[in-house]
């Protein structure tokens, strides 16, 4: 299979991406993906890689035929287990990626951002298995919300910095991310989480991830003899979503769904960047945005900490101008609902961000019977346990 | 004025530059003219406006804190141009605004030139565009004959100081560090040598930021290059002292003692 030309040499998907940023960082970026060019077509590089996915990440994932879920809701769901991952999400697939791309480039020192807190420990995790210094950068207000996954990292030997400014969430530990690595560019490594950001993190992001599709589309064809009818996987920043979705890109007749986080709805807080925002430029890429008519960026809420970002992945924008992918929202209580049905139907208790795409699967069911659909099911639910708690 | 003309007459009087950076409405929207005028009084020669962002990457605590507090008070861009509009007969000095690139993309990149054209200020620079996606944006600011300021660091390559210093007009904006705005401290080896090698492929001003918050580095930074910019320091003696009685003329005091002068 020929594989699209996204992004192109700029760094854009159609108009959006790029490189946004202050002029002290384009050399790192040039050096970054000068770096990542070198190693994709290095074969040490991939066979460490593939031995790390194998061997410490667990991969390959099943692909799970869920018959219970099925049934009830009169499809053919298989579930992508990425839940299954050593640290519990998708997330250690560009974790490992990167960290060999960091050593690869000889940089001593690791910086990363995090919202809830499981980008954190997949950066802790490989860090400390590989000997580098890990600072991770956590809005004040997560610290508060996510205190095991803060003492994880901390149990992993990591720093763990408070964000104070701005909103003290997840975009916040972002700009301070990037602030440090304008400070002190020369011998560190910023290991982005997404597929956001200047060029050439939104392609190194999803070419990491793509190995969820790649197997899915595999395990598929064997277990189905035929290709889905829908991908369906929440979207965030987009990198579980794009993990899933890019492999599957040339197949026009396998239709993309990606469900956004839509909070407590539409005309209320939301991070449904997609569905109700507009085209701007933050952290280093054009894409959409949640922001206010002055181009400022709006306050946001999920009840999924994952998901709970103003912005989104450039090529998810593209996906969306192009028609290639439908976004759709879920809310805060119908996410809720979808963590019941797949915890109480499969006994497996999912993360919050995927709920949002297992509830979807109720009114895709509406569409037409007997479908066939591959979800990704990006992490599992522990982390969630006592927010759901809440809800009772 | 036009910055290009600033810069002639300082060479003619054998001077180097003073400019002063402030954000936008900080601490309230109604203090920007009178600190503007206070500055233009205090003999500062340039002045540049921050439009606050709610996300300023390139910004340390001072700077960003003080882009909250204007946002809270509504400081957007209609308010930037309706002060600017008030100021503008009073302005003898040039102006330059610096903005982050999403509230003027959102604003949209024409109307925010023709408003600029409006209240006669020239001179722009945009944080987070760098030299790679400025194309589109260096045909507009042509249009409207505005002067385009661009940064240059230490992590710039020769090869991208040639592009950068084609596309510039007005100055070269040198950052003294890597890092963002408000630095401690920085040091002068090797900021003097990058200086004078920039010099040797320009016939631009270039002008030193970032880091700067005495009279000695004030005078010393002269002493290379054609001008010094204080943002942080200034922002931080505003926020301190604004509550004060006759805090402009607090303000004056304290620019002219960067700048090296007597007290006023």
């Amino acid at each position: 299979m020929k594989k699209p030309q996204l992004p192109d040499k700029r760094g854009y998907f159609g108009e959006f991406g790029g490189k946004f940023v202050p002029e002290t960082l384009i050399c790192a970026l040039e050096e970054l993906e000068c770096a990542y060019r070198e190693a994709k077509k290095d074969k040490r590089f991939k066979k460490k890689l593939k031995g790390y996915l194998s061997e410490y990440a667990g991969r390959p994932t099943p692909l799970y035929f869920a018959r219970n879920l099925s049934q009830f809701l009169g499809m053919n769901i298989y579930l992508k287990r990425e839940d299954l991952l050593h640290t519990g999400a998708h997330k250690i697939n560009n974790t490992l990626g990167q960290i060999l791309l960091a050593k690869f480039m000889g940089k001593r020192r690791i910086i990363a951002e995090t919202g809830a807190g499981q980008h954190g420990v997949a950066v802790a995790t490989v860090a400390t298995l590989f000997g580098l210094k890990c600072d991770i950068y956590m809005g004040a207000e997560d610290i508060d919300r996510q205190k095991m996954n803060v003492f994880r990292m901390q149990v992993l030997g990591a720093r763990v910095i408070p964000v104070e400014s701005g909103t003290k969430t997840l975009k916040d530990a972002c700009s301070e991310a990037i602030r440090d690595w304008v400070t002190n560019v020369r011998g560190t490594y910023y290991l982005l989480g997404s597929t956001v950001g200047p060029h050439p993190y939104p392609l190194i992001v999803r070419d990491f991830q793509s190995v969820i599709g790649r197997e899915a589309k595999r395990q598929i064809l064997k277990m189905e003899g035929k290709l889905p009818d829908y991908l369906v996987a929440c979207v965030g920043g987009g990198s579980n979503s794009l993990g899933l979705f890019y492999p599957f890109f040339k197949q026009t007749e396998v239709k993309f769904i990606g469900v956004e986080a839509g909070g407590y709805g539409l005309g209320d807080y939301n991070a449904a960047s997609l569905s109700c925002g507009g085209i701007g430029v933050l952290h280093g890429a054009k894409s959409y945005l949640l922001q206010d008519n002055g181009g400022q960026i709006k306050n946001t809420h999920s009840i999924a900490a994952g998901l709970d970002y103003p912005g989104v992945g450039p090529e998810h924008a593209f996906y969306k101008s192009s028609g290639r992918a439908q976004y759709v929202v879920v809310k805060d209580k119908q996410a809720l609902e979808g963590f019941k049905l797949l915890s109480k139907l499969e006994g497996i208790i999912p993360a919050l961000e995927p709920a949002h795409a297992i509830y979807y699967l109720k009114k895709l069911a509406k569409k037409a019977k007997g479908l066939l659909v591959v979800v990704c099911l990006s992490g599992r639910g522990d982390k969630d346990l006592n927010i759901i708690q809440k809800y009772k | 004025m036009r910055i290009e003309e600033k810069f002639k007459q300082l060479k003619k009087e054998g001077k180097k530059a003073f400019i002063a950076y402030i954000p936008f409405g900080f601490p309230k929207i109604g203090y920007t003219k009178d600190i503007i005028l206070a500055l233009q009084a205090s003999g500062v020669d340039m002045i540049e406006l921050g439009v606050p962002f709610s996300d300023p990457l390139a910004d340390g605590p001072i700077i960003q804190k003080a882009a909250s507090l204007a946002l809270k008070q509504g400081a957007d861009i209609e308010k930037l141009f309706i002060t600017l509009e008030g100021i503008k007969k009073s302005l003898k000095i040039p102006l330059v605004i610096m903005t982050y690139y999403n509230p003027l993309f959102k604003f949209g990149i024409e109307k925010f030139f023709t408003k600029m054209q409006a209240v006669e200020v020239s001179g722009i620079i945009v944080v987070d565009l760098p030299h790679d996606e400025s194309r589109n944006y260096i045909e507009k600011t042509r249009k409207f004959d505005l002067e385009t300021v661009f940064f240059i660091t230490p992590t710039t390559s020769k090869s991208r100081q040639e592009k950068i210093v084609k596309i510039s007009q007005g100055f070269i904006y040198y950052i003294s560090v890597t890092g963002i705005t408000g630095p401690k401290s920085f040091t002068f080896t090797p900021l003097t040598s990058y200086v004078k090698d920039l010099k040797k492929i320009t016939e631009l001003p270039i002008c030193v930021g970032f880091g700067v918050h005495t009279p000695l580095q004030v005078e010393k930074i002269r002493s290379f290059s054609d001008g010094v910019i204080v943002g942080s320091g200034i922002v931080e003696f505003i926020g301190k002292h604004f509550r004060q009685k006759n805090f402009l003329n607090k303000l004056k005091t304290y620019v002219n003692f960067l700048n090296g002068r007597e007290y006023a």
